[in-house]
């Protein structure tokens, strides 16, 4: 395809001067206009549901006797800049899936027997590996690194080998087998030439469910039971768009120039992350991240579950504002000590490591009980003159009161629909917040907390 | 532990009986939580604290020998005896409108240390004096209490999500904390460049237990967390938030051009603003005690600090041997760090605020070496060993430099141990 990749940048226009994505962001409130005509219809589907695609949460691929189909795919990563970017991925070939970006969720149970067969249609040998899953056999044998003539390492396991035209084999072929090992949330990512084909987008995320008790996020008892309606994957990674570009060229990338620009959460950076999943505007990028959930009460006492993963090269330092998050699985391990206790601990920054999982336990909770009547705050909201709202969108409800809505200038975007809380979660290297620098992007999504009952 | 002790989990389920209790004991109920419902005293019950901080620009230095990094470092337009170029807070509380309006232009890094008890009902008055040096620019600030658990938008600092206080004028958060620990604050406004240029403090929140004592341990004694067993108590009390500077953004920012976030390559590793040796230099030379237990500098009227006047917290550590020290760890930096004490075991007792314990399960943590990644808190105790000196510093040791000169620097502070020492009347003293 034809690069569209714009010039490396020197440098942004002052920001006075500078646009705030408006063609973007016009487009994602008419999304957002557009889950406002559902209204109530707007509702998490249970992650249970095999077959359906909920448009928040969790997105779960399935198999028939838990075989799955992964061909490779090249196609084009949106960011919110208007940049598109060249990208590799796997596709669920069972499911009739295209490319995507990040490859496509596989959920299977604890002690499945999994079997993944890898179709490669690029002109290198591609591979999966499993992280976190033990006995894992390739095409029958145990998967084992693979070295050439020279000795010298060409892969982590056995690959998928090229097309071969002069063969006649169209699509080269790997099977690879393992039974699922302990519940938790998994990386699968290519291990051939690792450098590139991960940047490229070789990476996809396992869950593993706990036999008999899909809504438990460990084998380690309830206490890590939570919300199936408010399951939540984060697959973090990161893009360096001029490997991307050397690639396309078919040229070979420079490593030692990497340096990430773009910072995604499931292959989408901010504002995208608050798109829908399978927002038809990034047919290539279908898994969304908002949270969306109601403040914890007696009614709603079961918390929402994020699921982290670390699917790039940099530690994620991710800060979800507003409340604090109970780890209670690392890698498929239940935080417990040596004689069984719960060791589950609070962090308001949740420093993903690369490669790593983390399971998160989250609530929300309605601590002060900010009433205008019965309660109100002890300050006072200032005039909108003297509120500087930034931007041409804001999720402010003008009100400090949970389903309390106000009035939003005319002249700017008004994300909010009845009230609702927003609270932002971002990367803590700011940098990483960012899109190729502009700053309220990257590594970034919200929390949507609406009024107990939810918007009407 | 003591069974006489109350633990957490026990008086959240005493309404529920002893029964529910032992029903329940071995789950984990998402109310025990931080910031559970029915550990929270409502508001309108707790002390009034009232406290008023500023954000402004300013200048500050960098060690003055480190190497010059042209055009960026030392910054041609720096009056002496500063090179760098800042935006930060500055603790204005109590001053009039005249005095007030005079620190625009007078930035403090980092930022003054906040302190509060549990339960305080805080009024945060934030004034936006603007920037001297670019008048051309209208960012607001905001404040953002990162880690402040079960906050609403509208006080957690977010300006898309909320609102920023504009050039001239003032807003009024308000905070109740209802957990102990260490947190820390910035300004979220355009976050990447107003954390990188030097908007970046501590916020310490005492323990209820500091009023009751605990244990057989008397009224007085200091605790980090309501630990229920004294476990946390200490003598001493020292805080030091780690960040980086990237002198080219600095300069940018002064000279009116835009950096490439994603470029960030840091020039400088800093401990309370300050590059090693400069982290052992004392405390700045004009401060008053305020009765919420902090310390309000004015840098402005400090004539004695020389280049260091913007620079008020020092980060070296002082103390008598077998006394118990606590270390308050911040990051606000865009690095991962690795602060190592080589000589001296250091006790991991809380992260990110939250106390190492779950239920009656205790998990503290004993190391030399202690991780702490962009937006983590870290707490930790160790008992001052014979006298020597002893050195705290990051174990990577390519940020051990300063603007990549030879000898050391970055982020290192010094553990001096003495035979004696007046008693602690202010934390970082």
């Amino acid at each position: 395809m034809t690069s569209s990749i714009p010039a490396k940048a020197t440098g942004r226009p002052a920001r006075a001067s500078a646009p705030r994505f408006p063609a973007r962001r016009r487009l994602l409130a008419t999304a957002t206009a557009g889950l406002l005509a559902l209204g109530a219809a707007v509702v998490a589907q249970s992650a249970a549901h095999a077959g359906s695609s909920p448009s928040e949460g969790i997105v779960c691929d399935t198999a028939v006797n838990n075989t799955f189909t992964l061909g490779t795919r090249t196609g084009s990563v949106s960011t919110p800049d208007g940049n598109s970017i060249y990208s590799w991925g796997f596709a669920d070939e069972g499911a009739g899936h295209g490319f995507q970006l990040p490859g496509p969720t596989l959920c299977v149970t604890s002690g499945d027997v999994v079997t993944v067969v890898l179709h490669n249609t690029l002109t290198e040998p591609v591979s999966i590996v499993f992280h976190g899953q033990s006995g894992v056999t390739a095409n029958g044998s145990p998967a084992q690194p693979q070295f050439d003539a020279q000795h010298a390492l060409t892969s982590l396991v056995q690959a998928a080998a090229p097309p071969d035209a002069d063969a006649g084999v169209k699509v080269g072929s790997m099977t690879y087998s393992f039974t699922a090992g302990s519940p938790g949330t998994y990386l699968y990512a290519s291990g051939t030439d690792v450098n590139k084909q991960v940047q490229m987008g070789l990476f996809g995320a396992l869950v593993v469910r706990p036999k008999d008790h899909p809504h438990q996020a460990t084998n380690a008892g309830t206490s890590a039971t939570f919300n199936p309606d408010h399951e939540y994957l984060f697959v973090l990674s990161e893009i360096d768009p001029d490997i991307h570009l050397a690639v396309e060229r078919g040229e070979t990338p420079d490593w030692s120039s990497y340096q990430p620009r773009y910072f995604m959460i499931n292959g989408r950076s901010m504002p995208d992350t608050l798109a829908p999943n399978n927002a038809t505007y990034l047919p290539g990028q279908p898994y969304g991240a908002m949270v969306h959930i109601q403040p914890y009460s007696a009614t709603n006492s079961a918390p929402a579950l994020i699921r982290y993963l670390n699917a790039g090269t940099e530690n994620y330092p991710f800060h979800p504002h507003g409340s604090d998050e109970r780890i209670v699985n690392i890698d498929g391990h239940p935080t417990l000590g040596p004689t069984g206790q719960d060791l589950s601990y609070n962090k308001f920054d949740l420093n993903v490591q690369p490669g790593q999982s983390l399971d998160a336990t989250m609530i929300w909770t309605d601590v002060d009980q900010w009433n205008p009547s019965t309660n109100p705050i002890p300050t006072k909201l200032p005039a909108i003159t003297d509120q500087l709202l930034v931007g041409t969108d804001t999720w402010f409800s003008e009100s400090p009161y949970l389903g309390v809505k106000g009035n939003v200038p005319t002249y700017i975007t008004d994300n909010n629909q009845c009230g609702e809380y927003y609270h932002i979660a971002h990367s803590h290297a700011l940098q990483q917040a960012t899109n190729y620098g502009a700053t309220f992007g990257g590594m970034m999504t919200l929390y949507r907390i609406d009024p107990p009952g939810g918007c009407k | 532990m003591d069974t006489s002790s109350i633990d957490r989990r026990r008086l959240l389920l005493g309404a529920l009986g002893a029964g529910s209790l032992a029903a329940v004991s071995r789950v984990l109920l998402p109310q025990d939580a931080r910031g559970a419902v029915a550990a929270a005293d409502p508001v309108g019950t707790g002390p009034q604290k009232a406290i008023a901080l500023a954000g402004t620009d300013g200048w500050v230095s960098m060690p003055a020998n480190a190497p010059a990094d042209p055009p960026f470092f030392p910054d041609p337009l720096a009056p002496s005896p500063f090179n760098t170029y800042v935006f930060g807070f500055r603790d204005v509380s109590g001053l009039s409108d005249t005095d007030l309006a005079a620190q625009r232009g007078k930035a403090q890094i980092s930022a003054p240390i906040l302190v509060f008890d549990e339960e305080d009902e805080i009024t945060l008055s934030l004034y936006n004096l603007g920037l001297s040096q670019r008048p051309d620019l209208f960012d607001g600030h905001t404040m953002h209490w990162h880690g402040f658990t079960n906050a609403i938008p509208l006080f957690d600092g977010v300006p898309e999500l909320s609102l920023s206080v504009p050039v001239g004028r003032r807003f009024d958060y308000f905070y109740k904390p209802h957990d102990a620990g260490t947190y820390m604050y910035h300004c979220h406004f355009e976050d990447v460049e107003h954390v990188q240029m030097g908007m970046t403090g501590m916020v310490w929140v005492r323990p209820k237990q500091n009023r009751t004592g605990v244990n057989g341990y008397p009224v007085g004694t200091k605790y980090a967390y309501n630990d229920g067993d004294g476990s946390t108590r200490y003598d001493r009390e020292f805080g030091i938030i780690l960040t980086e500077l990237w002198s080219a953004a600095h300069y940018r920012d002064a000279h009116i051009q835009v950096s490439d976030w994603t470029d960030f390559d840091a020039s400088f590793w800093l401990m309370n603003g300050r590059a090693y040796p400069d982290t052992l230099a004392p405390n700045g030379a004009n401060s008053v005690a305020r009765p919420d237990g902090g310390l309000q500098y004015r840098p402005d009227l400090d004539t004695a600090s020389g280049r260091l006047q913007y620079q008020p917290n020092s980060s070296h550590i002082t103390c008598v041997p077998g006394e118990r020290v606590l270390v308050r760890l911040a990051n606000l930096g865009f690095q991962d760090h690795s602060l190592t004490c080589d000589e001296i075991d250091l006790t991991v007792v809380a992260e990110d605020a939250s106390l190492l314990r779950n239920g009656d399960v205790t998990n503290y943590q004993t190391t030399n070496t202690v991780n702490i990644g962009p937006g983590e808190s870290r707490d930790l105790i160790f008992t001052a060993p014979a006298v020597g000196d002893y050195f705290l510093y990051d174990r990577r040791y390519s940020f051990q430099n300063n603007g990549g000169g030879a000898g050391y620097g970055g982020m290192m502070t010094q553990i001096s141990v003495r035979p004696s020492l007046p008693a602690q009347t202010q934390p970082n003293l």
